[in-house]
């Protein structure tokens, strides 16, 4: 058996990780937003409701791919997996894990609108202005914003494995720095209307693309830097 | 399993132990010897240093391989190593003898009563060598 | 298929600094397959460096590193060949040491379950609970186990016995003979528990700062120093031409510790000069050697300035 396929096996020892937690998280969020919805007063519960729960299992893969890495990197070691194997097994892992939760959020979201908000006029899953979209575009957008998230936690982690905590500043600090060097530009040329106008032209697909296109340089920089690891 | 030190190669210590054993007629001919797995595991060895002490007894003609079943005594080893023990007697234990009563003042006719004395003793304790 | 002459584990002149600190100078080994190495030296020497070096888990900053042939570093079809456990071996912190097992038997082709079960039954290691709560001997148990049951080709041992008390230890060693006769590879152990260990290694290697010191049979060494013990004037005449690798007086009396071979004219001799001579455990004889080294450095140092 092919030892990528063996690296997502051993991620899949303790079921509880990749399996368990974050479908009790979405179970557990779920209810617990029936829950306060069903204790309103009558009062409040007129119009839509919002919440934002469903992202609470999206928090949970940020930590996924912290701990993914930090705890099981260095025992792939003594497995003798190599750096490239066990980075090819574990973020194809979380693909897939990936993939099989946008689907489901996209069938609840049918669900949610099937039945009226889940009879409270709720709105969890079906948020407006994705689910107005086409279902691939909708399940591709769930799925980059989770592989982001997962991709932040892991390249992170990387960085501290390589660099320790000196890294992880550098990095934050490089990161901010960016951040507030567009925010500047932006600001210094006046240019905050274009800006709002590009965000909003480029709808849902767009910023799939390009969210994608982050996650694609976070995984490159995660396989690089980890390349050149020890534990 | 004391019976190792560091003062000698294992594989020589191995090796002298089997022949002592042989000249104690707890090993006899044609009997099989323990595999050198067991010597290894018995003197918590290497095997390979096992191995190479049971072949050096090979090679002397004092052990001999059955293919397949294992290391046996070889007929006439006792006798073999006896003659080698004997002619080896006068260095390993009367010149330091000779050195040591020399050092205390001890002559001749004072040394051979007390040899003479312990042989009689020895041979009360029924451990002389036939 | 194996060709008999090739080395199992081919080290060239293996260079590795951290920012400042040479861990590795310049090491160069052969080490034959099917053999129990002794990887000994002392903390800092550099043993954990060389050896995660050799298992492709570290690379070097020079140098060369061969596993039958192959580069082991992101080499999945070489590394599949070794198992090097380390002193510190981080788990997955919610695993169990079955969680762990089954991993391992996952990745390692020749995963024996019944020795593994074996060994887990004569360390009484607890199978369901949970790694991080282990004793800091347990856990060393739980390398000890993987190391062992994974049958690798190359197994290599880093400290294996941290925590472990002496009963535990001596099962191990016994283990480890047992198995290593029905199942021969090459075993890389590194110690300061030289003693304990002595009697199973086919093979030394000394190391002391990043350099090799000593690269040589067990059953070569033993012997090949000797302690000569007597009148300070005697001793110091009957070592002349002998390399000294240590010294002791007690007054009039002096203990000097030699390299070399003593022939039985040279016994006779010392006898005669009332001197003792005494074996020197392979313990001492490495303790011995790396000090000798160790004062000799800055002379050769200062020689090579000189040039």
């Amino acid at each position: 058996m092919n030892r990528v396929i063996k690296v997502a096996r051993m991620q899949l020892i303790n079921k509880w990780t990749f399996l368990g937690i974050p479908m009790a998280i979405l179970l557990g969020s779920t209810l617990l937003t029936f829950a306060i919805w069903a204790m309103l007063p009558p009062g409040a519960r007129e119009g839509t409701l919002y919440s934002g729960s469903g992202q609470a299992v999206m928090w949970y893969f940020l930590a996924l791919g912290i701990q993914s890495l930090t705890y099981t990197f260095p025992f792939s070691q003594a497995m003798s997996v190599s750096r490239r194997t066990f980075y090819l097994g574990t973020l194809g892992l979380f693909a897939a894990i990936a993939m099989a939760y946008s689907i489901l959020y996209y069938l609840l979201g049918l669900v949610e609108k099937a039945t009226g908000g889940w009879g409270f006029n709720g709105q969890l899953f079906a948020l407006d202005w994705i689910a107005g979209n086409h279902p691939v575009i909708q399940v591709l957008f769930y799925f980059v914003a989770m592989v982001l998230l997962f991709m932040i936690g892991f390249w992170g982690a990387t960085v501290y494995l390589r660099w320790k905590a000196t890294g992880l500043l550098v990095a934050g600090i490089g990161v901010a720095a960016l951040l507030l060097g567009v925010l500047a530009a932006v600001g210094l040329n006046d240019a905050w209307p274009q800006v709002g106008a590009w965000f909003a032209a480029m709808q849902v697909l767009g910023l799939s693309i390009v969210l994608g296109l982050v996650c694609v340089a976070l995984a490159g920089g995660s396989y690089l830097t980890l390349r050149r690891a020890t534990t | 399993m004391s019976a190792i030190d560091d003062s000698r190669p294992i594989f020589i210590q191995i090796a002298e132990l089997v022949e002592s054993e042989i000249v104690a007629g707890t090993m006899a001919e044609e009997t099989q010897v323990p595999s050198t797995n067991e010597f290894a595991a018995y003197y918590r060895i290497n095997p390979a240093t096992a191995a190479k002490g049971v072949n050096l007894l090979v090679e002397r003609g004092i052990l001999y391989k059955k293919r397949g079943i294992g290391m046996f005594v070889s007929s006439g080893a006792r006798e073999k190593l006896l003659q080698i023990r004997r002619s080896a007697f006068q260095v390993q234990y009367i010149q330091p003898l000779a050195r040591e009563a020399r050092k205390l003042g001890i002559d001749g006719d004072q040394l051979s009563d007390m040899v003479r004395q312990s042989l009689a003793a020895a041979a009360a304790e029924g451990s002389v060598i036939q | 298929m194996r060709h008999p002459s090739e080395p199992a584990i081919e080290v060239r002149n293996l260079k590795k600094s951290f920012r400042d600190v040479t861990a590795l100078d310049g090491v160069t080994l052969a080490l034959e397959p099917d053999r129990i190495y002794g990887l000994l030296g002392r903390n800092g020497a550099g043993k954990t460096t060389l050896m995660s070096i050799l298992t492709g888990q570290g690379f070097p900053s020079s140098g060369e590193v061969l596993i039958h042939g192959t580069d082991p570093y992101e080499n999945d079809g070489t590394l599949a060949r070794i198992c090097f456990i380390r002193e510190s071996q981080k788990y997955p912190e919610d695993f169990t040491p079955a969680q762990a097992f089954k991993a391992a038997a996952l990745f390692f082709a020749h995963w024996d379950q019944e020795l593994a079960d074996g060994l887990v039954a004569d360390f009484a290691l607890p199978l369901t609970r949970r790694i991080k709560k282990l004793s800091r001997g347990q856990l060393s148990a739980v390398g000890v186990i993987i190391g062992m049951a994974s049958r690798a080709e190359i197994t290599v041992f880093d400290e294996p016995y941290l925590g472990l008390d002496a009963v535990a230890r001596q099962i191990f060693y016994d283990r480890l003979v047992e198995d290593f006769a029905r199942h021969p590879r090459t075993i890389v152990l590194s110690s300061h528990l030289i003693d304990e260990i002595a009697n199973l290694l086919e093979h030394v290697v000394v190391i002391d700062k990043g350099r090799i010191l000593l690269d040589e049979d067990a059953d070569s060494l033993r012997g090949s120093a000797v302690a000569v013990t007597g009148n300070r004037e005697a001793v110091e005449g009957f070592i002349g031409g002998y390399r000294v690798l240590h010294r002791d007086a007690l007054g009039s009396l002096a203990s000097v510790t030699i390299q070399g071979r003593l022939g039985q004219t040279q016994r006779s001799m010392a006898a005669e000069l009332g001197l003792e001579l005494s074996p020197v455990p392979l313990q001492q004889l490495v303790v011995r050697t790396t000090m000798a080294a160790q004062a000799e450095t800055p002379l050769e140092n200062h020689q090579e300035a000189l040039k």
